[in-house]
């Protein structure tokens, strides 16, 4: 098997005798916890119970009404800390595959190329929407359902933000991505792509353009660096960068700079998890996930880590990165580390890694790939100039309506609230959009 | 495998059963190289597929079955349109020489279906002549069109005597008489097969029903080719039916004839409830056309533990064991009441016993949402159990009989100051204190 063919498609999900098996498992609880248990007020226990009445099109409805992006979040969700964790049945057993049934589900709509949405009434308003990821596809869908004409624009040359440029495609292909853009087209929604909203033409423009409200969601897409004055170092990647290649094609540049080398990721969240994984799958010789913490106390899911651990990633813990080794023409040889120990607990409530002094090593290393975090550019005050933002350049909201500081201008997604889950950004779009409502209603 | 000390075996019809576990007549016991499987497996003995007699061609139906499937869980019936065997006489019948040849000490048993005496008479005396241990005269295939035949033989009670004795006086092995559910009183017919000769009843055949409507054609399954056809209905969805019928006949002393259950039986469970209403033998096909014939080790094991558990040293000792505590629903002692209890330990709140309690029975509990518990007013409990029914957890809700002057409270009326707008007279007319049908 080629790389290429590692990363072509994700894993088949639950066929209709899997999805109805788990559903026959379902309790239909009372006052269901798990419809409590999702950030975007997805219902879960609705639409089990209509899919084991074996109202499957209510059942898709259900979910689509609720969550456009409800295929995504059934892929994407880390269901075992969301509604999956709040399942009864694992009081007898688990809990519920919450994630994989909504995935069947919508996914069975498209087989049946079942519509949820019937056009609505046209208002004359329109309303622009700023980046086409989550919270931006969140939104547009939420006001096209409302009549207004919404246009969105998206600097890329493809929508579909950090689901199209920021996951690994054997965990999210453009195929499934394709299924949910083509539901949020079918409302109407017109998408310009390759327009930046930035310096040259501002959010705050848009009001001036005949745009009546403005939702921005563009995402953090700069990457935390570990150490910035470093300047170009070859073989040294930040997740952002390497995960966009792979998406937009320098697959075959990136291969050929991984495979048979010794690649290091630090992290440990989600994103380091894809990093490391797609490593391997180019070819790696040896891929290492360096983390400062310990494997309990890593961010990623749990099916993500023994996935990971399961195709030969080698756990690096409790080691910090400190430093990189480079040779002559500034190409990487290796990372220093230094090892830690387990102090006192910090804010996040996990005992906080230190250095242990003395303890410096070098772990020979080709290619290194920083997944520690993404923020927002440097320069994206700039897009906005009277939209307040904090210190790490997020946008300051009100956060029942994502209105920002500038009227008829909100705000949602990465860029409010720092690096979040695709369904919290669905919700934030959401919230926007019923505020933006009210706003035009006036 | 099953415990060596017991001993299953069971006279049934002057024959030896090592166990009373039987194939029943039908797809699962085709031929001998099927049959002998299952010996091998652990079946006591088969009844063939229904020979027939080369007058007509059987030609089946193409789909032949369709499964009733409930939710994820399938196959909790079969519908199935069947005929008689297809194989020619000849071939049957060496399979049976096969059989006997190999598995003497296997019981044979041959079911036999005729359009006329002569023909009844001609296989019957095919099937002794070529070492069948029994006849068995199926007055019950749902899917013989033609008057006097299948099971409108067994509707017709005439023609039930009338062939048994054709049969009776061609053969001198006994005859079990195969009957349909498809009636409202099996004593009737049976005690026909009975003046016949019959030296045992088995029961029940399947039960005619419809087990699904294709939606895209509007046809009701299985599909044939554009017709579906109301048809033979088995499996575990007509058990109940058939432990009646077994019941009403074990329990009829003007028939007091040996009995082999058929009917949606699975498990030992399953079995032992048949043999514990009255039942010798059972026979099985649709748990074997769902799991094969592999399931009769665990009958085997399964019922042998619980004869050593209980010190029951013969299947006999079990046979109509339960028939003592079946009675008509005017014999309940109603002036003692009871009600569910609940061992909330074991609870993950799930609230299904609140939504049943609170739709189909007493509005007996209370929901308790922050603790996610279920609260009960011993008061308002109907005792009808369906909370227990839905509950996940094994044995959290139970019945607990309450004390003699312990009174449940009536249901409330909505608005009592409407009573003053009731129009009602008392009802005065004398009337029989026992029903007159």
């Amino acid at each position: 098997m080629s790389y290429k063919d590692r990363f072509k498609q994700m894993k088949s999900g639950f066929d209709f005798g899997q999805a109805l098996a788990e559903a026959d498992r379902c309790l239909l609880c009372h006052d269901a916890p798990c419809s409590k248990g999702c950030p975007a007020d997805t219902d879960p226990a609705t639409f089990i119970r209509k899919f084991r009445f074996r109202n499957i099109t209510g059942a898709i409805r259900t979910i689509k009404a609720n969550n456009i992006l409800g295929g995504a979040c059934g892929v994407l969700c880390p269901t075992a800390e969301l509604c999956e964790q709040e399942c009864s049945a694992t009081g007898i057993g688990q809990p519920i595959a919450i994630g994989k049934i909504q995935r069947f589900l919508i996914e069975h709509g498209r087989k049946m190329n079942f519509k949820v949405f019937e056009k609505a009434t046209p208002r004359p308003e329109k309303v622009a929407v700023v980046g086409s990821g989550p919270a931006g596809l969140s939104c547009a869908a939420e006001l096209a359902k409302d009549g207004f004409r919404v246009t969105v624009f998206e600097a890329r040359e493809k929508p579909g933000g950090v689901l199209r440029y920021g996951v690994v495609s054997y965990r999210f292909d453009r195929d499934f991505l394709a299924g949910e853009m083509a539901d949020i087209k079918d409302l109407g929604v017109e998408f310009k792509c390759s327009t930046p909203i930035d310096n040259q033409k501002g959010a705050e423009d848009l009001l001036k353009d005949g745009y009546q409200a403005v939702f921005v969601a563009p995402g953090l897409w700069d990457a935390v660096q570990l150490k910035r004055e470093l300047g170009d170092i070859q073989g040294l990647y930040s997740s952002v960068a390497y995960l966009e290649g792979l998406r937009d094609g320098h697959m075959d540049q990136l291969a050929q700079e991984v495979q048979n080398k010794t690649v290091a990721v630090i992290g440990g969240g989600s994103v380091a998890m894809d990093c490391v994984e797609s490593a391997a799958k180019l070819g790696a010789k040896d891929v290492y996930l360096v983390y400062r913490r310990s494997y309990s106390q890593m961010p990623a899911e749990e099916d993500e880590r023994i996935e990971a651990l399961q195709s030969g990633i080698h756990f690096l813990l409790l080691n910090q990165p400190i430093d990189y080794e480079v040779d002559a023409d500034k190409r990487i040889t290796g990372l220093k580390l230094v090892r830690t120990a387990l102090g006192e607990e910090d804010a996040s409530g996990r005992r906080s890694p230190v250095n242990v002094e003395g303890s410096e090593w070098i772990l020979d290393a080709d290619v290194v790939i920083e997944a520690i975090g993404n923020k927002a550019e440097d320069d994206s005050p700039n897009w906005y100039p009277n939209v307040d933002v904090n210190k790490k350049n997020l946008i300051q909201v009100e956060s029942e309506t994502g209105q920002t500081s500038v009227p008829g201008i909100f705000a949602g997604g990465d860029i409010v609230r720092g690096p979040a889950l695709v369904v919290t950004a669905v919700q934030d779009g959401k919230v926007a959009a019923r505020a933006i409502k009210e706003y035009l209603d006036k | 495998m099953s415990n060596q000390q017991i001993d299953l075996s069971i006279e049934f019809c002057g024959k030896t059963f090592k166990n009373p576990f039987l194939l029943s007549s039908s797809p699962v016991s085709n031929s001998a190289e099927m049959v002998a499987r299952s010996f091998e497996a652990g079946w006591s003995g088969v009844v063939f597929k229904t020979l027939n007699s080369d007058r007509l061609p059987i030609i089946h139906p193409s789909p032949r079955m369709n499964a009733f499937h409930y939710g994820a869980k399938r196959v909790v019936g079969v519908q199935n349109v069947e005929q008689i065997s297809d194989r020619p006489l000849k071939d049957n019948l060496i399979d049976f020489l096969y059989l006997k040849k190999h598995y003497p000490e296997h019981i044979l048993i041959s079911s036999v279906m005729g359009f006329s005496d002569d023909e009844w008479a001609y296989l019957a005396k095919a099937s002794e002549d070529n070492g069948a241990d029994i006849l068995e005269l199926n007055f019950s295939c749902p899917h013989m069109c033609i008057e006097g035949t299948g099971h409108h033989v067994g509707k017709a009670f005439d023609l039930i005597e009338k062939f048994t004795t054709t049969v009776k006086n061609t053969v001198s092995i006994p005859v079990i008489a195969k009957m349909t559910p498809n009636i409202t009183d099996m004593t009737e017919p049976a005690i026909h097969a009975k003046n016949g000769g019959a030296d045992a009843i088995s029961a029940i055949n399947t039960v005619s029903g419809i087990s699904e409507v294709g939606l895209e054609d509007l046809v009701p399954k299985p599909n044939i080719f554009g017709i579906g056809a109301v048809s033979g209905t088995s499996g575990p969805a007509i058990k109940p039916i058939g432990l009646h019928f077994i019941a009403d006949m074990a329990q009829c002393e003007a028939l007091a004839l040996p009995l082999s259950g058929i009917g949606g039986i699975e498990t030992w469970i399953d079995a032992l409830e048949y043999l514990l209403l009255g039942a010798a033998t059972i026979q099985v096909t649709t748990g074997i056309m769902h799991y094969g014939y592999r399931i009769v080790e665990d009958m085997i094991e399964g019922l042998s533990d619980f004869m050593q558990q209980r010190h029951i040293t013969s299947v006999t000792d079990l046979v109509g064991k339960a028939l003592p505590n079946l009675k008509t629903t005017d014999h309940f002692e109603l002036d003692r009441q009871g009600i569910t209890q609940y061992d909330l330990d074991k609870c993950i709140g799930c609230g299904q016993c609140y939504i049943v309690c609170t739709d189909a029975a007493g509005q007996a509990l209370e929901w308790d949402a922050a603790e996610r518990r279920p609260k009960l007013i011993e008061n308002k409990c109907l005792s009808c159990m369906l909370c227990s029914f839905v509950c996940p957890v094994h044995d959290l809700i139970t019945f607990k009989e309450m004390p003699e002057d312990w009174k449940r409270d009536e249901t409330q009326v909505m608005d009592s100051s409407l009573e003053s707008e009731i129009k009602l007279e008392p009802f005065t007319k004398e009337v029989p204190n026992e029903c007159p049908y």
